[in-house]
């Protein structure tokens, strides 16, 4: 089946936005129903970035019903220019054959027209919903700190970094504008949910606690470009398993301590394939293993002796796909605090 | 929920992947696995769970049943009916290796020696595969077969948990057909297996929308204040199917609407809507306030039945527009069945905070269409304003959809637009499906993972179980009366029921809410 496109509607101007989406609704055809969660604005200032974020919300309101503001701001442009459509997305709901719609209204921002994101955002969020900003791309300054005061979870890719620190810096700074009110959502640890869920089932049941006091080494492999990916990962084990780094990188291994003085090597290889490929832990002569199945979509775990063949099972894998990132981090409630504790665990390798 | 299991687990590399208490590597072990229940519930719920990553990998399902199978030709059965009842489509490459996790074991529920080869199978498993001892066995046979599976199970040793691992039995309803029966079953059950082994699974506490109510009530501030007999004037639970016996004659024939549905279902659903605040999320906390519901109901005298229960059974009519036969016209039914097909009732807690509030319950087969509501009917606005020497305004009523189109609304006053001051109730509507755009899982798929984590909260306690036979004891006895016993009446196939349905609220000056 092609893929469905959304456009991203009908030109509108500023002041009738409001008056424009009315329309939309007593003019669209059929038994529609809009719904809404949140607000999801979502900022870029890649040039096609209008086009090709309103199919990444055409596809995340399939699974989730939000009022969506897409934005484009080029700060450089010379020339002031504001332009504004609005659109909506709408799915047959999984219950029967109702049409579910979301709002979209879209921005261009031009010169210095930029500034007015933070005016462009508190005049068209759905009242009452909480507002997640995702941002995509790079912080730079100025940073609005009145823009940061609304926002309630700010979603970000740290794999699209060049500077690390730096970038967090700004987040941080955001958040301290907020009071530590935002909730702070890093996709590139969205993408190691299933692989961190399937390493975490092998240690369930307590008679297998005992491993985490003899973990000797972990190995993971990350796909090029995806070295971040990976460090996180072994952030989150650091940070769960309070190992303390030991050395840094070297020519992509490294060690951890743990809290008993026993040295746990990591081995971080690049190798073709999804950004986190092959993990394996190993403890007391056990290979605890996840590794993507030949299928592509699914993850293939086993346990048992080092280099021996074990019984293996398979597991859903996680996509990569950016609509379905949003999508899960979307369902996703609460604080990211283990997100945190593995980010300071592995900081200074990132 | 259960904060217990939640304790114990002490695997930190689970914090913040899910709100959960992580379900255990265990082998299932089904009894009666050749029956309709396995194949278009639970191994449909097992593959799903597995499909979605949430079955732990080293789970392995070991059928057991009397017919002569290989492991090969019962995973092959399974595999055409879960692709036939699967909420999602079955992969064959998830299905391959789940399939190698499920075995049959072929043997006569009463034969002691099978047991013991079970035991060794399942020791041999437990080092092969990495279940560590752990057992969930699941009553899936008739209740009839209970008594030789439990005391077989303990005979070969299967019932009692080794050092760090445990041995659960779920127990399908029906959990007796009367009070006595109920203890009888519960006897024979506690033999085996203590009641914290024990799960009884009701699977109306698996749907989603019944969990929700518990956060409605406890996560909202705005309904506590107005949740009790001073701004509540009823409550209406309706559970409405358009099927018949559908291929159940032989049951439904010793049961009727009042065991199938009320004894549990309805009382269940009751018991969340009407309980106190628990002092927490333990299973046990929550079971505390719903058995105090149950204890509570106003037990009837006879006569007293007669004026507050209504027992129908449908007659000819049509359903949809297609003619559908009586209840007695149907396959391998008694020409002249007293069975009830529908039942209303008026109930009353009498407890401190619902004393005088009626409770309306009405279930019924071959009903215009199907869902299950609970509806909580507020008092009226005071008539001194909009409404001062006319016609009453409607009620404010808020509606909690079980099933289906699983969501809540509620109904208020509106002035219509104009420069009149006309007023109209309108309806603020909630609906899961609309606002989450992800499938809820099956009931069974939830009730198996919490049995799996030891989080009794969605199963039903002992108590809770022979004290709403106790209450239902009273009405099936009266019935059951050879002189002066409340009537049967008829209704027509596609109708809400017999007149004596509405005249139970027409008395009160109410009515049933349109459904």
């Amino acid at each position: 089946m092609p893929a469905e496109t959304y456009s991203l509607g009908a030109p509108v101007e500023l002041g009738k936005i409001d008056k424009e989406l009315k329309k939309l609704w007593q003019e669209g055809e059929g038994a529609m129903t809009r719904a809404s969660l949140v607000n999801l604005a979502v900022y870029s200032e890649e040039s096609g970035s209008l086009e090709k974020n309103t199919q990444l919300v055409g596809k995340i309101t399939e699974d989730h019903a939000c009022r969506a503001l897409v934005i484009y701001s080029d700060r450089a442009a010379k020339e002031d220019r504001v332009e504004a459509w609005v659109s909506a997305h709408c799915h047959v709901a999984h219950t029967g054959s109702k049409q579910v719609c979301s709002e979209q209204l879209s921005f261009r921002l031009e010169g210095p027209c930029a500034k007015l994101l933070p005016s462009i955002v508190f005049s068209h969020v759905d009242s009452d919903l909480p507002l997640y900003l995702w941002w995509q791309g790079e912080f730079h300054e100025p940073m609005n700190p009145q823009l940061w005061a609304w926002v309630d979870r700010v979603i970000y890719d740290s794999h699209d970094w060049r500077n690390f620190d730096e970038q967090m810096r700004f987040v941080e700074a955001a958040q301290r504008e907020a009071r530590q009110r935002i909730v702070l959502c890093d996709l590139n640890w969205t993408r190691l949910d299933r692989i961190r869920f399937a390493l975490a089932q092998f240690f369930d049941h307590p008679a297998s606690h005992h491993h985490f006091n003899s973990i000797e080494s972990v190995d993971v492999k990350f796909a090029p470009g995806f070295k971040s990916t990976a460090i996180l990962l072994v952030g989150w084990l650091a940070a769960q398993l309070k190992w303390k780094t030991d050395q840094p990188t070297m020519n992509g291994s490294c060690r951890f301590l743990a809290a008993d003085n026993r040295k746990i090597d990591v081995e971080l290889r690049q190798q073709d394939g999804p950004p986190v490929g092959a993990v394996a832990i190993r403890s007391a002569g056990i290979e605890f293993k996840v590794a993507p199945a030949e299928c592509g979509d699914l993850l293939e775990i086993s346990r048992g002796q080092a280099g021996e063949p074990a019984n293996s099972q398979l597991m859903p894998a996680q996509s990569y796909d950016l609509a379905d990132l949003m999508t899960q981090e979307l369902l996703r409630g609460g604080a990211h605090r283990v997100y945190l504790r593995a980010l300071n665990c592995v900081r200074q390798l990132l | 929920m259960n904060r217990a299991a939640e304790a114990e687990e002490r695997n930190p590399l689970r914090e913040g992947l899910s709100a959960r208490a992580a379900p255990q590597p265990c082998a299932v072990v089904i009894f009666g696995a050749t029956g309709d229940l396995t194949h278009r519930k639970l191994i449909p719920a097992l593959y799903n769970l597995a499909a979605d990553g949430e079955l732990p990998p080293a789970t392995v399902v070991i059928g057991f049943a009397r017919r002569e199978k290989k492991d090969d030709d019962f995973r092959n059965e399974l595999e055409e009916t879960t692709k036939k009842f699967s909420r999602q489509p079955v992969r064959d490459e998830v299905w391959k290796t789940f399939a190698q996790s499920v075995f049959y074991h072929q043997c006569e529920f009463e034969d002691e020696a099978g047991y013991k080869t079970l035991a060794q199978q399942l020791d041999k498993i437990d080092k092969e595969r990495g279940t560590r001892g752990n057992r969930l066995f699941y009553l899936a046979a008739a209740p009839d077969q209970f008594e030789p599976i439990l005391k077989n199970l303990k005979a070969a040793g299967l019932s009692e948990a080794r050092s760090g691992s445990w041995s659960r039995v779920i127990v399908e309803k029906p959990f007796g057909s009367d009070l006595d029966s109920a203890r009888e079953l519960n006897r024979i059950v506690r033999n085996s297996f203590s009641e914290e082994q024990t799960y009884r699974i009701d699977h109306f506490l698996g749907k989603e929308t019944a969990q929700n109510i518990l956060v409605l009530r406890f996560a909202n501030a705005i309904f506590g204040p107005l949740w009790n007999r001073h701004y509540v004037d009823h409550i209406q639970i309706t559970a409405a199917e358009t099927l018949g016996v559908e291929g159940r004659a032989g049951y439904y024939e010793t049961a009727g609407a009042l065991r199938d549905m009320v004894q549990n279902h309805l009382l269940q659903l009751l018991c969340l809507v009407a309980m106190e605040p628990p002092v927490d999320l333990e299973a046990n906390s929550i079971r505390d306030e719903k058995v105090k519901v149950v204890r509570s109901l106003r037990r009837y005298s006879r006569d007293d039945i007669a004026t507050n229960v209504v027992r129908g059974q449908y007659g000819e009519g049509a359903i949809n527009g297609k003619p559908a036969p009586g209840y007695r016209a149907e396959k391998n039914i008694n020409p002249k069945s007293m069975i009830d097909t529908f039942v209303a009732l008026r109930l009353f807690i009498d407890d401190w905070r619902w004393f005088g509030v009626p409770i309306y319950m009405r279930v019924g087969k071959r009903l215009p269409k199907s869902g299950t509501e609970i509806s909580v009917h507020f008092k009226h606005a005071p008539a001194v304003l909009f409404n001062k020497g006319g016609e009453a305004l409607d009620q404010n009523v808020l509606v909690i959809r079980i099933q289906p189109d699983e969501g809540i609304s509620l109904r208020m006053q509106a002035k219509m637009p104009g420069t009149h001051f006309r007023i109209q109730p309108v309806k603020m509507d909630f609906h899961y499906g609309t606002s989450f755009g992800k499938a809820s899982p099956e009931a069974y798929e939830r009730l198996l993972l919490d049995a799996m984590s030891g989080d009794p909260t969605l199963f039903a306690r002992r108590d809770e179980v022979e004290q709403a036979w106790a209450f239902i004891d009273t009405i099936e006895d009266a019935w059951a009366a050879k002189e002066n016993a409340p009537e049967l009446f008829f209704y027509p196939a596609g109708s809400w029921g017999p007149e004596a349905a509405d005249d139970l609220l027409a008395r009160d000056g109410r009515a049933w809410r349109r459904f």
